[in-house]
């Protein structure tokens, strides 16, 4: 039978189709490899900024027990540990859309957005006490939106936010945060900030917009 | 893995399976493109030339006929003139009377099929030879093809259509299509798949055509009717690579469209009729590959399709909101970035387009056409086999509304 096979017409078509399975194996393993360090690099990242944001806590607690004098310290601290998230947020982002054979990064996501919560509730705090200007846009979107019009309106709000952040440095804290991951800290702000539909854009716990808006828009609600 | 992800990845694994089949066989059969069985004895053959308002080719053509290196008195020329409204049976006339030869029959329009059927019943040849009335065989065509028919299995044999108007853009990338068709139509002819025998010349067994009812007047492709019929019944049928005929191809879009409009829904209807055939054991190559290959190509067309409107859909919208948007003050240009990461997608795609261009390269350096430069196949692919759209979607939109009488005359 195996030789009669070998030698007939339909030898090629064996032929072909193990050739093809062959580059598929080479390309899974290939895919599966780099998708997998990607997931790694992103775990290891996440583990780390799990003590950042224990650090932070603490850091907290000794500002809020010391006086106003460490203020501008501990405003820096929180400025930096918030670039990082977001800087890495943008990362993860990418990496969900590129990985294809791994899982999505349903749980990484999630400890990025209660990290993200928990500075905004920080920086909160230290508006209250340190009584400086500076300020906070929380970006809530959808994680995974029902269109591509959706897709793309969540694109074009990010470039203006991020065109934002760029102009303004560090006197804002850039938050994007996903909005439908069932993390009830989330679901308990868009409570509290009466939030009926995603994308919305908090600015400073006082305003909420809703879509698209001009740069110079959010500029102007700033603090001078 | 999600749902899409999935689709791209069947769609370049049949992709790949069906390239590599092409360039295995190429690998092993490339000495044997150009041979051909000398004939030991010349069968007698009909030559049936259906014409309608070919006034200005028709000439020519009965020249080419003419000239065919063929035992005296073995062939006879049948010209059927299917109700021309043009000189096309005045011209014909004036060869009938100083070549015996040839015979003209004047009949009301019907289309191609129903000529052919019509002059089937007058022909006494062995053989049948259908060429089309704006086609040219070069002298040795019917020499060359003939000694396939001492294989009694063998029921029809098609030629190597190659471009006659070679001018235009448009002339020009069918050159190289039509060398690409008929480089693989003969490497599938080694594993007996020859799934269409063209309407330029083409040459049957008479005594089967007869038996099996003639051409199929209600299909827009008879001559793929005609070899999935007789495919079908356990017959074969060969390409001689070898022999040669011109034709004259659209130059303007308009007729070029409107010509594979035509193929794509005769291709279709073709398969509706014969897809209970498929990985049965009727004719054997026919049931496990032939069936299987054609109807996975337009399924494969229509997804890629469905695909690339998905995709313009998606890059569409942004760009549409972003205008949109440009107009209330968002700066549209700053924000145009350009991100690689790779994925598997990118993967098998880049090893899909490089196998396709290794396969086109193969392919025009075995055909008239000779080696071409990576550029001039990028040119074909991305400017050329991207129409091919247009008239897949346009034979769709009219099955869909079941209008054929476009294409009936």
């Amino acid at each position: 039978m195996v030789h009669q096979i070998a030698t007939s017409r339909f030898r090629v078509f064996i032929e072909a189709f193990l050739a093809v399975c062959v580059v598929f194996l080479i390309g899974f393993s290939l895919g599966y490899f780099i998708e997998s360090g990607r997931a790694d690099a992103l775990m290891r990242y996440s583990q780390g900024y799990e003590i950042e944001a224990l650090d932070l806590r603490l850091q907290n607690y000794y500002y809020q027990l010391m006086g106003e004098d460490t203020c501008t310290l501990a405003i820096e601290q929180n400025f930096l540990f918030a670039d990082q998230l977001y800087e890495k947020g943008l990362q993860l982002e990418r990496y969900e859309e590129s990985n294809q054979i791994t899982a999505q990064m349903v749980n990484e996501k999630k400890l990025y957005v209660l990290l993200k919560t928990e500075l905004w509730m920080n920086s909160i705090l230290f508006k209250e006490k340190c009584k400086v200007g500076f300020d906070t846009i929380v970006y809530l979107y959808v994680n995974e939106p029902e269109n591509s019009a959706k897709v793309a309106e969540q694109k074009i709000i990010s470039n203006v936010l991020k065109s934002v952040k760029e102009s303004r440095g560090n006197d804002v804290i850039l938050l994007p945060i996903a909005g439908d991951i069932g993390l009830q800290s989330v679901e308990l702000q868009k409570r509290i900030y009466n939030i009926t539909s995603l994308p919305a854009i908090i600015i400073n716990e006082k305003e909420v917009l809703y879509g698209f808006q001009r740069e110079e828009d959010i500029l102007k609600r700033l603090s001078e | 893995m999600n749902i899409l992800t999935g689709i791209y990845l069947v769609m370049f694994f049949i992709g790949l399976f069906l390239i590599f089949i092409f360039i295995i066989l190429h690998l092993r059969y490339r000495k044997s493109l150009n041979a051909y069985p000398v004939p030991k004895s010349y069968p007698t053959i009909s030559i049936l030339v259906p014409a309608y308002n070919e006034e200005k080719n028709i000439g020519e053509t009965i020249r080419c006929l003419l000239a065919l290196k063929y035992p005296k008195g073995r062939k006879e020329i049948i010209v059927i003139n299917d109700g021309s409204r043009d000189r096309t049976a005045e011209v014909v006339r004036k060869f009938t009377e100083k070549h015996k030869e040839i015979t003209l029959i004047d009949k009301p329009n019907s289309g191609k099929a129903n000529s052919l059927n019509y002059a089937l019943k007058r022909t006494r040849g062995d053989l049948i030879a259908v060429v089309d009335a704006d086609s040219y065989p070069n002298q040795d065509a019917l020499e060359k093809m003939v000694g396939h028919f001492e294989d009694e299995k063998v029921a029809a044999v098609t030629s190597r259509v190659l471009v006659k108007n070679k001018e235009r853009m448009l002339g020009k990338f069918q050159v190289m299509d039509y060398s690409i068709i008929a480089w693989t139509r003969k490497l599938l002819d080694f594993v007996d798949s020859v799934y269409v025998t063209n309407g330029p010349l083409s040459i049957y067994r008479s005594s089967v055509i007869k038996r099996l009812g003639g051409f199929d007047p209600t299909n827009l492709t008879e001559d793929i009717e005609i070899t999935w019929h007789v495919l079908s019944e356990g017959y074969k049928t060969r390409m001689s690579y070898s022999a040669i005929v011109y034709t004259s191809v659209p130059l303007d879009l308009k007729t070029w469209i409107k010509q594979r409009v035509r193929w794509n829904l005769g291709g279709i209807q073709t398969v509706r009729k014969y897809y209970k055939s498929m990985f049965s054991n009727a004719g054997n190559m026919f049931g496990y590959f032939v069936v299987p290959y054609v109807s996975a190509s337009f399924i494969l067309a229509i997804v890629g399709i469905l695909l690339f409107i998905r995709y313009v859909w998606v890059k569409g919208t942004y760009q549409l909101l972003s205008a949109y948007y440009a107009l209330q003050g968002y700066d549209y240009f700053r924000y145009f970035e350009f991100s690689f990461s790779f994925t598997l997608l990118i993967f098998f795609g880049a090893l899909f387009f490089i196998c396709s261009i290794f396969h086109y390269k193969m392919g025009f350096r075995n055909s008239e056409t000779g080696d071409k430069s990576v550029l001039k196949i990028l040119a074909y692919s991305v400017l050329y086999r991207a129409l091919y759209i247009i008239p897949l979607v346009a034979a769709l939109y009219k099955l869909a509304k079941g209008d054929l009488r476009w294409y009936t005359k």
